[in-house]
């Protein structure tokens, strides 16, 4: 009982498609894209070291990578905000970034009350 | 009751309590939920205190550790499928530790993350083989330390403290969706199965053997469990509440350990930063440490071998292979190139499915008149002792349907 409950879980988890499927992914770009914002706000004021953000840009910008890999709607609208997020360079201005967190927070909030 | 061994115990505590899984969950925690896990937090740190307490007593008074503990108790056949689940999960916690600390050395040098984990494992080893069995505890202990840098950020960004207050008391956020509310749950899981996690203990009453504690050691055995897991939840509790303050506002949810160094930047800029990678560095070198020798110590007491680093590597030649074969293979998990992240993940998960199986005959025992005498569990240790033991059961049996719903606590 308990093996064909946690079969059922594991299909239902796995098999489920489009946007709701992507929400995780679209947390995921958010997220990083805000941490990216608040680096590199922090860096400009020179408060983070040079090796430390230069690690952060490389792992922040694999997690865009992934989530965007990972979407199952390539031609919806966080599709594309995390393909924009990805063109641009590591020292983008804040302001730019959270612009585009917030853009990918406001998908992720309607679909979730949707 | 001599104090330098005292202060010494509880700063290795302070260094042991806070490794890779907490900083990430907590960060996460409150990122997510604000202030509302604190009190998984603190609920999670009496029941590590009563455990690592009783496995202390009965490691100086009946002189038997948790694995010899287990093998009479449960019988061969359980006994070693608990070895078995427990060896495996305590791995995997050591991996997470050894990616842990190669990611930190990449924040602090910029070499690759992979070399570094190896380097790392390199050290770790040479430090195992050299130093006496004191002072590994010393030396990562003190310099874990450094941790506390996460409660002074929070005192430096002005947290609010009536709300920190608030999130001592369980209860659950209003207006979460059923989403949220499973997500919730998973967290709450997640903390218990990450501070009861149970190579401490093992390390502990092992460490205790070590140390040839006898009943004269009690009141040292006590201070050290209450006194050292507190402050350790209390760094913990830190990097939540900053988490919430700096970083759910901002809409990051931080999801390595570079992120949680952030907290301590904000406020302190490059020294603040320095000081926090360097602290996540040593206490999470500390929980690699821990988490190797804990494995080392199961294998060789369950099959009754030459034990302990007391004695010199060759004196117990089976216990020495057994703890370089463990740092090894978890070196060799990392570089198979598997995200440190999910290793985390899986660490807790497999540690919360085990938890029950391994304080159980530890209970048995101190509550047993013929093995303890006088130093037999109270009214009061037997009472949180069962009071956990349903606790961490209902962990155990919510934790894969809870992690398959919220794919890991992403919602």
């Amino acid at each position: 009982m308990a093996r064909r409950l946690l079969l059922l879980l594991v299909l239902l988890s796995g098999c489920s498609k489009g946007p709701q499927a992507d929400l995780q992914y679209i947390g995921q770009a958010r997220s990083a894209a805000a941490e990216w914002a608040l680096i590199n706000q922090k860096a400009a004021a020179g408060q983070l070291n040079r090796t430390y953000v230069n690690s952060m840009h490389h792992w922040l910008r694999d997690a865009i990578r992934t989530s965007s890999d990972s979407v199952t709607e390539r031609n919806s609208a966080y599709a594309r905000e995390m393909d924009l997020l990805l063109k641009l360079p590591d020292d983008a201005q804040p302001q730019q970034l959270r612009d585009h967190a917030a853009r990918l927070k406001k998908i992720e909030d309607s679909l979730e009350s949707a | 009751m001599n104090p330098l061994e005292l202060t010494l115990g509880i700063m290795t505590a302070v260094g042991g309590f806070v490794d890779i899984s907490e900083l990430v969950f907590a960060a996460k925690a409150g990122s997510l939920f604000g202030y509302a896990l604190i009190w998984a937090f603190a609920l999670g740190t009496i029941g590590i205190i009563v455990f690592s307490e009783m496995s202390g007593r009965v490691a100086a008074v009946a002189k038997q550790p948790v694995f010899n503990l287990m093998r009479h108790r449960l019988g061969l056949k359980l006994g070693l499928v608990t070895l078995a689940a427990s060896v495996l999960s305590t791995l995997i916690t050591c991996a997470a530790e050894v990616g842990g600390m190669g990611l930190i050395l990449h924040y602090l040098t910029g070499v690759p993350y992979l070399l570094m984990a190896a380097l790392s494992t390199v050290v770790l080893m040479a430090t195992m083989w050299v130093l006496p069995f004191k002072w590994i505890e010393r030396t990562y202990g003190l310099l874990g330390l450094l941790m506390i840098s996460f409660a002074a950020a929070l005192v430096a960004i002005h947290a609010p403290w009536g709300k920190i207050a608030g999130g001592f008391v369980p209860h659950v956020p209003g207006g979460l969706s059923t989403k949220e509310m499973l997500s919730f749950a998973y967290f709450i899981v997640a903390i218990l199965s990450a501070v009861l996690f149970p190579y401490e203990t093992y390390f502990y009453s092992s460490g205790g053997i070590e140390e040839q504690w006898g009943p004269k050691d009690l009141g040292t055995n006590r201070v050290t469990s209450i006194v050292g897991m507190s402050l350790g939840s209390l760094l913990a509790i830190s990097i939540l509440a900053n988490s919430a303050q700096l970083f759910g506002p901002a809409n990051v949810g931080p999801e390595i350990p570079g992120s949680a160094a952030l907290e301590v930047a904000i406020p302190f800029g490059r020294t603040g930063l320095l000081l926090a990678l360097l602290g996540m560095l040593f206490a999470i070198a500390g929980a690699a440490v821990e988490t190797c020798m804990a494995n080392a110590y199961s294998v060789a007491q369950f099959f009754g071998w030459e034990w302990g680093r007391h004695r010199k590597p060759w004196e117990a030649p089976r216990f020495t292979v057994a703890w370089i074969a463990f740092f090894l293979i978890s070196l060799a998990l990392v570089l198979t190139g598997i995200d440190p992240m999910n290793l985390v993940e899986y660490a807790v998960l497999f540690s919360i499915l085990v938890l029950p199986l391994t304080y159980l005959p530890l209970m048995l025992l101190a509550n047993d008149k013929k093995y303890m005498g006088q130093y037999v569990n109270g009214r009061l240790a037997k009472s949180l002792g069962w009071l956990f033991f349903a606790i961490i059961t209902a962990a155990a049996t919510a934790a894969i349907p809870l992690y398959v719903l919220t794919s890991g606590g992403q919602g």
